[in-house]
């Protein structure tokens, strides 16, 4: 019986059909993977309400600048409170990484830090304390970006703080970034060495497809199945191109041993890649506040915008208070009464007109009062903080500004467990 | 009804009957395999006498070639998109940042999760056609894939530098399995003195390519290195710091000779896992056929 090595091979292919094809779903499923990268929807109102009311309040922040060209500088400022009421479902900030939430390195993080000590690696932080962050960024690329400040807590994940548009204008290709190393050089980092990686990458990529391609120009594939399969396998390889291969080898090993040598010595004082969290970071020292503020109870409408919760306040100071906010998930509420002036904050996360009180009198200094507290906005649905009834603890937490005549200002936090009013839908 | 049946059963391959090339043939037993080139033209009589689809020598040698060419792509993508998922899946973040590639983890990890793939493709590839370049064969497929994922989805689309996010280099690893092979003509060498040498090169390797990164800077009374500088500084807003698994373990008291130690080790459980991979790739490269449906 005659056979043809095309068929064999055919058939060989055949076979291996189901193998390819199973490969081929892999390759795509990887490329769509690695596709994933950063993008532009940080998943804000994704994250259950609970858990963004809880965990943190970020308050007094500001983007120094939220229009620059590229290589110019800002920073964003402001506080960042560790809520008591840190829900259990979430890992306590015990390895937390202060962080920016942005499409890709659209600005470069310059330094970023929390109670005034850089933290370019991950930290502790307490519940209940409140720090005092600032980062620092440089622009690099050319567009609109909407760019957050964000606290990563390790098995808890993002936890993002609010977001402000950014326009950078300019070339990303003018962007420069110098570094000074500790030998005094100044470099700079966006393009340091980068043809140094282009040029092994492609010396070795040379030289790996030269070899594949000397023993395949001779007799490809089909030339040598037929010489291995008939027996004759041993002598496919000659002696010359044994010893081809040696000189390749060696070849090899000198050159990998010789640039190690040259880039040691070109380099000769180099560190480890530096690792381990930084700790013991300052808390803001807040004055007790002279406020007594008791939760009695609440309701919220679902579907709906508002929530209404009544509290038992006690002002022990010496001056008349009135609420001015009140601040969850990135939200502010304001008090019309007491915010008359414009107020620099995103506008997708401030309802101006947001809080309104059942009796707006303020509260005299020794009295106690019984205080309704009504939050009302579109932006209530809208960032879906509405969804508490679907969550597995339904309370609510936030934080709660009192003002005085004189111009001092209170944060105390407040919340517990509320009852929603089903509404039809 | 199934069939298995290894390529390099004594005699040459059995496959279903059909009308033989002259020159092409793999006889079934009685006569030994000819070479194309070996065959001389034969007259048309001669040529309808033995049923040939060639109108002459030179038409054969040719379609030989197209089929060696198509092999050579279809493997080549084939191979790429194979190891390049493995790869992703097993080696971790270890390979796409700067801020990973440690003294540790990485020499470590790399050679052990990635000797697999060209462990067996050395198996098919010799033990078929005694070509002695699976190992480098695979490695230039996976780099190419990377590169392509760098450069278009890193570089192109985030524009994270290159500094950050450069693959491995590995063809001189691969290069020291392929001829260790070669020379040795022995899978079990290759195991031993192959894989240990692949996993002992991927840090001199890539140390010109690191070694620039791994300068001091003073960053506000912090010292960092620039692999570290360019993690922090160009930020991935979904890779917080405390991912990175870098400098963590027990070796404490091999200093700053760990390299030495990890790459050793690695090279060990290397030569384990080339083991099991060159039978993975033998029972790949074997020939299994439906006989009847
Ligand atoms: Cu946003």
């Amino acid at each position: 019986m005659k056979t043809s090595v095309f068929s064999t091979l055919a058939g060989h292919a055949k076979r291996q059909a189901g193998r390819l094809w199973a490969l081929g779903l892999a390759v795509g499923l990887a490329a769509s993977m690695a596709g994933s990268g950063p993008a532009d929807a940080h998943g804000e109102k994704s994250q259950a309400a609970f858990l963004r009311m809880r965990t943190l309040n970020w308050y007094d922040v500001k983007w120094s600048k939220t229009s620059l060209n590229v290589n110019e500088e800002m920073e964003i400022t402001g506080k960042l409170h560790i809520m008591d009421a840190w829900p259990v479902a979430v890992a306590k900030p015990e390895v937390a990484f202060l962080n920016v939430g942005m499409p890709g390195p659209v600005l470069v993080r310059e330094g970023s830090f929390l109670g005034g000590k850089f933290v370019p690696r991950s930290t502790s932080l307490e519940l209940g304390k409140t720090y005092e962050f600032r980062v620092l960024l440089k622009a690099r690329r050319q567009g609109r970006w909407h760019v957050h400040t964000q606290l990563s807590v390790q098995t808890g994940g993002p936890i993002i703080g609010p977001g402000q548009w950014v326009e950078i204008k300019g070339d990303m290709a003018d962007f420069k970034n110098p570094v000074t190393l500790l030998n005094g050089e100044v470099i700079d980092l966006e393009q340091y060495k980068i043809g140094n990686i282009y040029f092994w990458h492609t010396v070795w990529f040379i030289a790996g497809v030269a070899w594949v391609f000397y023993w395949f120009r001779k007799r490809g594939f089909v030339g040598r199945y037929i010489s291995v399969a008939s027996g004759k396998g041993g002598e496919l390889i000659t002696p010359l191109e044994r010893q081809i291969g040696a000189g390749a080898l060696a070849a090899t090993l000198l050159v990998v041993i010789i640039s190690y040598a040259l880039t040691a010595s070109e380099f000769p004082r180099t560190i480890p890649l530096q690792a381990g969290n930084i700790r013991a970071i300052d808390a803001l020292n807040i004055p007790e506040s002279p406020i007594k503020v008791e939760y009695l109870r609440g309701t919220y409408k679902v579907p709906g915008r508002e929530l209404v919760a009544t509290y038992k306040i006690t002002n022990t100071g010496k001056e008349p208070v009135r609420v001015g906010e009140f601040a969850t998930a990135t939200l502010r509420f304001l008090n019309p009464d007491v915010y008359t002036q414009k107020v620099d904050y995103p506008e997708y996360i401030l309802a101006e007109r947001g809080l309104s009180l059942s009796d707006n009198a303020p509260i005299a200094p020794g009295e106690t009062k019984e205080l309704t507290v009504k939050v009302q906005d579109a932006r209530w649905d809208t960032e879906r903080l509405a969804d508490l009834a679907y969550d597995v603890d339904s309370s609510f937490a936030g934080l709660m500004f009192f003002f005085t005549p004189s111009g001092a200002r209170y944060e105390v936090e407040t919340g517990g467990p509320v009852i929603p009013e089903f509404l039809p839908i | 009804m199934f069939k298995r049946k290894p390529n390099l059963a004594a005699g040459g391959p059995v496959t279903e009957a059909i009308e033989a090339s002259p020159g092409l043939e793999g006889g079934a037993g009685a006569n030994a395999p000819t070479l194309a080139a070996d065959a001389g033209v034969l007259s048309a009589g001669a040529r309808a006498a033995a049923g040939s689809p060639f109108n002459s020598k030179a038409e054969a040698a040719g379609l030989v070639k197209t089929a060696d060419i198509l092999l050579l792509a279809s493997l080549f993508l084939i191979t790429l998109g194979g190891y390049h998922i493995h790869a992703m899946l097993t080696m971790g973040d270890w390979d796409f940042w700067i801020d990973w590639k440690d003294r540790r983890f990485w020499p470590t990890v790399l050679p052990i999760v990635l000797v697999t793939f060209p462990a067996a493709a050395q198996a098919y590839f010799w033990e078929s056609f005694r070509l002695p370049f699976g190992a480098t064969f695979l490695v230039l497929g996976l780099l190419f894939g990377e590169w392509v994922n760098r450069y278009t989805n890193f570089w192109g689309w985030t524009y994270f530098p290159i500094s950050l996010v450069w693959p491995t280099s590995l063809v001189p690893a691969a290069l020291f399995l392929d001829i260790v092979l070669l020379l040795s003509r022995s899978f079990i060498v290759t195991a031993i003195v192959g894989a240990m040498g692949w996993g002992l090169l991927l840090y001199p390797s890539n140390w010109p390519i690191l070694a620039p990164y791994h300068q001091a800077t003073e960053q506000y009374g912090l010292l960092m290195s620039l692999a570290d500088l360019i993690g922090f500084e160009y930020v991935r807003t979904s890779m917080p710091e405390y991912l990175r698994i870098v400098e963590r373990g027990t070796m404490r008291t091999f200093g700053k000779d760990v390299v030495a130690v990890a790459a050793f080790f690695s090279g060990f459980v290397s030569i384990l896992v080339y083991f099991w991979w060159w039978y993975v790739g033998k029972l790949f490269s074997t020939v299994a056929y439906t006989k009847e449906v």
